[in-house]
């Protein structure tokens, strides 16, 4: 069972290795198809490795494989060990799958580009790093694949570094990342401290003897690491920026994998969650708050990308809602249908993006629904399935999460539903505003100018196919009362804290799928009537910054540090570091010069100053005895 | 042990050392000055024989037997120096080889 896991996680290793290595000896297109097919490689091994865990009794599906010890230090030995059960086959399947067909669509994206082979070699570096984050065995390798990801990130972010917003981009998301990664660390130094152990069986086992303020630390940590990563309030600005990457990069890191592995670690790490309940608690209402947030900025967002990254945000938060009511098996759910129905969205739109020569501003586009009928059909399919439309894949997803929030109760349980009913009517709107407003109305300026450049290579009409058939059953792995294989699969792995029963979930369903439609009803009205979702000029400016979080950030943090900057400057660095400095300088000169009035240079006045010296020394230690 | 007591040798070897010491400081030939050095640390190989002698130890002997290992690597650069100055004309004067005055 566990050799497919090795192979799913080396695979893509090794084509980012054989990539770089090969450079230019090998064409681009080689390379393109080098890192696609051993991202699939990892597909199989995947597939394997799952089909080992399926054949296998209830309540054994866990296995550690070691494959050597990786630290020693005392009694504390980290191995390099990867875990398989069902929450990392899960995974697997997820990042190879759905990496390999974005992998696969990249060929025919990045055509032409100057730098194919590096591209690549970052893609399979990525999908490497996100399969040692899922797989890993212990917090530390776990820790490994974030700081990894990270790198790829950054690294796929900035790819075209020629131009300056993609870079400052790129510097944003890794330095809001560290943020999370410092309190993840701190966390996994507690948990050694502590427990003496970072293997999450041995951890977990440990928790319950942990002091109530230890754990409620660690919580913390892990959530900060998680809220990073995936980009909840507050630490969300730098993913809409992360949009400078490359289209196929959004949709794999941006939207499929990446920004979930917050939602993974708190599921992974649910046994410390659950004993720190307030930090889970707080996790679900970032979530909430998150989830409206993105859901009114991206109302007002002019860019295709950006509107569907506001969603991305949004729906991570109904997953942070999910997994911090202790939902494990709902939040994993929707992270399968919302890396279908994301992905889909993305590469759809990258198709549009590329039909019109990297126009991107929404403005710009509009009546594309005749020049692009399939991807017209493929982005109202992903549409669909982000409004939670029956019976595409969100329907079943988000609304299992909102049922869970009404089935967990209180005062938290019931605001937070109301937050995700709201967060449905705003994604209705949103989604269909930019629907509207690509496919449908007059033709646009960049439209009229670019008409002609088709669909795309199959390469990159293939994976949108695919993905728009996952969207379409890819939620019907888990329908209320009827059968429930994918989150009973997942349960194994953390037994959920609520259970909404299936008349609960139909009547919550009833209500979301009605608000959604009022949203589509919203932007349908507001496009007819060719006017925004949001009149108040006020409240345009307010969403247009995006909440000033930025600016707030901006007064926060950065203004002040440069003005300590500035202030250690003038009154510390010039006055006294650099005076000082320059002062033991000209005073070693004055003293080499008096002292160098001793040098004669005459042999024989050397010899007598030794003998002289000598005669005195001994003179000295006689007299002293 | 017979003979002179150790003493005496002491007092000899004052004597070659205070000669050798002399003679680095008032002669102004480079040769006489290598001549006086080798003077001065053949008078303490002498205090290294004369205490093994009276301890009955070997350590001082050894030890005197390496001091001359070094005097004589010592001569060869000493003496390869003088070569050098002579091939160049230059005095054999110490007093005038004064180019490190500060």
């Amino acid at each position: 069972m566990t050799y497919g896991a090795w192979i799913c996680l080396l695979s893509p290793l090794a084509g980012a290795l054989a990539i770089t290595l090969a450079g230019e000896r090998i064409s681009r297109r080689a390379a393109g198809w080098i890192s696609t097919l051993t991202t699939f490689a990892a597909f199989g091994g995947a597939l394997v490795a799952f089909g080992a865990l399926w054949a296998r009794d209830h309540g054994d599906r866990q296995e550690l494989s070691t494959a050597y010890t990786w630290l020693s230090v005392g009694d504390f030995e980290v191995g390099m060990e990867i875990l398989v059960d069902p929450l990392a086959s899960v995974m697997m399947l997820v990042v190879s799958g759905v990496g390999g067909l974005i992998v696969w669509y990249s060929m025919g994206y990045m055509a032409g580009d100057d730098e194919e082979r590096r591209f690549f070699a970052y893609m399979s570096l990525f999908v490497f790093s996100m399969l040692l984050l899922v797989q890993a065995g212990n917090f530390l390798l776990l820790l490994a694949g974030w700081g990894l990801v990270g790198l790829a990130s950054y690294l796929l972010i900035g790819f075209w570094h020629h131009r300056a917003e993609a870079v400052a981009a790129a510097k944003k998301a890794f330095v809001m990342n560290a943020i999370g990664d410092a309190t993840f660390m701190l966390a996994a130094v507690l948990l050694v401290w502590e427990t003496g152990t970072l293997e999450y069986l041995g951890v977990f086992e440990e928790v319950g003897g942990l002091s109530d303020t230890t754990v409620t630390l660690v919580a913390l940590g892990l959530l900060g690491g998680a809220v990073a990563k995936s980009a909840q309030v507050p630490l969300h600005t730098w993913l809409p920026d992360a949009m400078e990457g490359p289209t196929p990069v959004s949709a794999l890191i941006h939207a499929a994998t990446m920004v979930t592995a917050g939602v993974y670690l708190l599921v992974r790490a649910h046994p410390i969650f659950e004993a720190a309940v307030e930090v889970q608690q707080l996790a679900a209402i970032l979530g909430a708050v998150t989830l409206l947030v993105a859901g009114v900025i991206a109302l007002v967002q002019w860019d295709i990308k950006r509107v569907i990254a506001y969603s991305t945000m949004s729906q991570i938060g109904y997953m942070f809602l999910g997994a911090g009511i202790g939902a494990y098996g709902f939040a994993i759910f929707h992270l399968l249908t919302h890396a279908f129905f994301k992905a889909l969205l993305f590469l759809a739109a990258g198709v549009v993006i590329h039909h019109l020569a990297d126009e991107q501003d929404i403005r710009r586009m509009g009546g594309l629904k005749d020049e692009l009928p399939r991807t017209h059909v493929a982005f109202l399919i992903g549409t669909l399935a982000l409004v939670g439309i029956p019976p595409f894949a969100g329907f079943w997803s988000k609304d299992a999460i909102l049922a869970a929030t009404v089935e967990s109760g209180g005062a938290l349980g019931w605001t937070l539903f109301l937050a995700g009913l709201a967060g449905t009517v705003l994604t209705g709107a949103y989604a269909f505003r930019l629907y509207f407003a690509v496919f449908h109305g007059p033709r646009g300026e960049a439209a009229a100018a670019h008409a002609g450049h088709g669909e795309g290579p199959r390469s990159m009409l293939v994976p949108v196919g695919a993905l728009a058939g996952l969207s379409v059953v890819g939620g019907l792995v888990s329908i209320p009362g009827v059968w429930h294989p994918f989150t009973s699969w997942v349960d194994e792995t953390g037994e959920p804290l609520v259970e909404p029963v299936a008349s609960l979930e139909y009547l919550v369903s009833a209500i979301a799928v009605a608000l959604g439609l009022v949203g589509v009803w919203l932007a349908r009205r507001a496009f007819l009537a060719d006017r925004q979702l949001v009149t108040s000029p006020e409240a345009w400016r307010v969403l247009e910054h995006k909440l000033y979080f930025d600016e707030l950030y901006d007064a926060l943090f950065y203004r002040p540090a440069e003005a300590i900057s500035a202030g250690l400057l003038h009154n510390v660095e010039e006055p006294v570091v650099e005076r000082s400095l320059d002062e033991i300088g000209s005073g070693t000169i004055q003293a080499g010069g008096g002292v160098a009035r001793l040098q004669s240079g005459l042999l024989r006045s050397y010899a007598v100053a030794v003998a002289v010296a000598v005669v005195v020394l001994v003179v000295v230690f006689v007299a002293v005895r | 042990m017979s003979g002179p007591g150790v003493g005496w040798y002491l007092i000899v070897a004052a004597l070659l050392f205070g000669t050798g010491a002399l003679g680095v400081m008032l002669r102004r030939s480079p040769l006489i000055v290598l001549l006086s050095l080798e003077i001065m640390l053949n008078a303490a190989n002498l205090t290294l024989i004369a205490f093994a002698r009276q301890h009955g130890s070997l350590d001082g002997q050894v030890f005197a037997l390496v001091v001359m290992g070094v005097a004589a690597a010592e001569v060869a650069i000493g003496l390869g120096l003088i070569v050098a100055m002579a091939r160049r004309r230059l005095p054999l004067d110490v007093d005038q080889a004064s180019a490190l005055r500060g």
